[in-house]
């Protein structure tokens, strides 16, 4: 089956409570990466490999209960310490590929802490049929603020 | 705006207003999953499992399909387009990350590592 390959990308900012070169080392440290980065506790690992160097890069393979497996490739492509990560990663789901991204991390100096902008250009290679019905980026947008607004709601429910 | 009415913002923010039904949504982002995976890692009960994905489903963003005994459930392909669907999605599950990094961060400051 030939599918239409869909390009995008999309940028997220967050702010930070630690410095750059701080948070830099939550992003090239295996075990302070692993307190945050991990997810799916219910999923068996198959493989997980972490090399922090320009040409090298991350493997993650999972069991997920349903029996499929869930892989992360990825390949960093520029390290700037405690300032900038450019790397290209992959995500299949039993079997199919389902996107491949070219990551661009920045993390700049800020008052108290470190604003990170994370952009993302993605090749979108399943489901990517459907796009021809893609609406307006205005209402996509739109959609994109209502999400955070639900998000927000529920941040400070906590 | 104009291609999503009221009465659909109502119910897809409705749908997202719970933090349950959001982990939901964001397990759904890695791929398709039954009620039991689903509910397993948040220690919701199936029942009260059920009653959010009814919800999540009655808002047009998940959908269902049964296979033998198992209902598996996913993210609809049309919920808000298929591509910022899929961003919102990868959106959802970045930011649920970087909150788990924002506490990270708190929990191992600066002036230990030093």
């Amino acid at each position: 089956m030939i599918v239409d390959i869909v390009h995008t990308s999309f940028v997220v900012q967050r702010v930070f409570s630690a410095s750059p070169r701080h948070t830099f080392r939550f992003f090239c440290e295996p075990e302070l990466k692993a307190r945050w980065n991990g997810c799916h506790t219910d999923w068996r690992v198959l493989e997980e490999t972490f090399d922090f160097r320009v040409g090298g890069g991350e493997v993650k393979r999972w069991r997920t209960l349903e029996g499929k497996e869930q892989t992360f490739h990825s390949h960093y492509l520029d390290i700037v310490p405690d300032a900038r990560i450019v790397y290209a990663y992959e995500m299949s789901f039993g079997g199919t590929r389902l996107s491949a991204s070219l990551v661009t991390l920045t993390l700049e100096e800020m008052q108290r802490g470190a604003r990170m902008t994370w952009t993302e250009q993605v090749a979108i290679l399943s489901g990517g049929e459907k796009a021809a019905e893609q609406r307006a980026w205005g209402t996509e947008e739109g959609l994109d603020v209502m999400i955070d607004l639900a998000q927000r709601e529920g941040v400070t429910e906590h | 705006m104009s291609a999503v009415g009221p009465a659909a913002l109502d119910r897809i923010f409705t749908a997202l207003a719970d933090p349950g039904r959001r982990a939901f949504v964001e397990r759904l982002a890695a791929g398709p999953a039954s009620v039991k995976e689903l509910a397993a890692p948040t220690g919701i009960r199936l029942p009260s499992a059920l009653k959010h994905l009814r919800v999540l489903e009655e808002g047009g963003i998940v959908v269902s399909a049964k296979s033998g005994r198992t209902r598996t459930y996913a993210i609809s392909p049309t919920a808000f387009g298929p591509v910022s669907d899929w961003i919102a999605a990868r959106r959802a599950v970045m930011n649920a990350a970087f909150d788990r990094l924002e506490a990270a961060l708190a929990e191992f400051p600066e002036e230990k590592d030093e």
